[in-house]
């Protein structure tokens, strides 16, 4: 089972305790080491909220459980505000090889909905693996990749 | 691949952190050894359009890369204060611009005038040759032995060069390497 970031979006967030809604999937934050799903974003603009992945009880293919709604959170740091804004958003983000050669733009992402953890990178037709990625800013995200 | 660029495609070309994906200054214009053929660094402009001139410089050895699309620097920090930079860079000297002058063979043929630079990028970039507007009308390019002798109002070249003018910038890639074959310097 395969989930990608460009489905997750727009999926309604529940808390499992309350039943209550909570919002809608806006964005996916990973984690700086590229290898996991780290959190994600809740709402976007200044109603932007942040769940972290182990705070999720499922990440189901209608709802994504939270286990209560003390989970959301606001973001903590620079490089939360810069995701929750959408800076270092990945699905239609520039690709860039290190060399400096446009590669396309990132169509989609996919991870593991069990643990979160990073599968792939689309670009094009080619499936990158998330350990490429050498860094991500709001221009462009660069890849160890020739192309 | 190998990958030629005239210096005019260069310009405007973002220079973009390779650790952070920022697009932290585009290209201004190309600082060179016309002597050497080296390219010795890069002169700055902020992004944007009308943004204006960055003060600092990028000298050619803290370039990670120069692609197509962009100029792939390490992080911010490469970027150079113009006083903290090697003083060819830092104040790269006037008058010895060869945009302009006529290249003259050795036996006194003179081909044209220099139009714009063709470099070879890559990891690191290197000037080949130039791209001409030949004496008969349209434009060439030149290959360039690795020196040369220049004065700032004509550049002297091999008699070889005659045989060596291309159309374009991918005959001028193959023409190089035969150029400098046949000079004896590769």
């Amino acid at each position: 089972m395969t989930e990608s970031f460009a489905r997750a979006v727009g999926r309604r967030v529940l808390s499992r305790a309350t039943a209550q809604e909570l919002g809608l999937v806006a964005r996916l934050l990973i984690d700086p080491g590229r290898t996991q799903v780290a959190a994600l974003i809740i709402g976007k603009g200044k109603n932007a909220r942040i769940v972290d992945w182990d705070q999720l009880s499922g990440f189901g293919p209608d709802a994504v459980m939270l286990n209560d709604e003390g989970a959301l959170r606001e973001p903590a740091d620079e490089r939360e505000r810069r995701a929750a804004g959408g800076d270092l958003e990945l699905v239609g983000k520039r690709a860039l090889s290190g060399t400096g050669n446009g590669l396309g733009t990132i169509a989609d992402v996919t991870f593991d909905p069990e643990s979160g953890r990073l599968e792939s990178l689309l670009i094009g037709n080619r499936d990158v693996p998330p350990s490429s990625l050498l860094g991500i800013g709001s221009y462009a995200a660069v890849l160890d990749i020739t192309e | 691949m190998k990958v030629l660029l005239t210096a005019a495609q260069l310009s405007r070309l973002p220079v973009v952190t390779v650790q952070g994906g920022e697009d932290v200054a585009e290209v201004r214009d190309v600082i060179y050894s016309p002597e050497a053929g080296s390219l010795l660094g890069l002169t700055l402009n902020k992004r944007g359009f009308f943004a204006g001139r960055r003060r600092e410089v990028l000298p050619a050895d803290a370039i990670h890369a120069i692609g197509r699309n962009a100029v792939m620097i390490p992080d911010e920090s490469s970027l150079a204060e113009p006083g903290s930079a090697p003083d060819a860079v830092g104040q790269p000297p006037s008058g010895r611009n060869v945009i302009g002058n006529d290249v003259l063979t050795e036996g006194g043929v003179r081909l044209g005038t220099v139009r714009d630079l063709a470099l070879v990028v890559g990891s690191r970039g290197e000037v080949v040759g130039y791209q001409i507007d030949k004496v008969g009308g349209g434009e060439g390019y030149i290959p360039l032995p690795a020196q040369l002798a220049v004065s700032g109002v004509a550049l002297v070249v091999p008699n070889a060069t005659e045989d060596f003018v291309r159309d374009d910038l991918v005959g001028l890639g193959a023409a190089v390497e035969e150029f400098r074959t046949q000079l004896g310097l590769a």
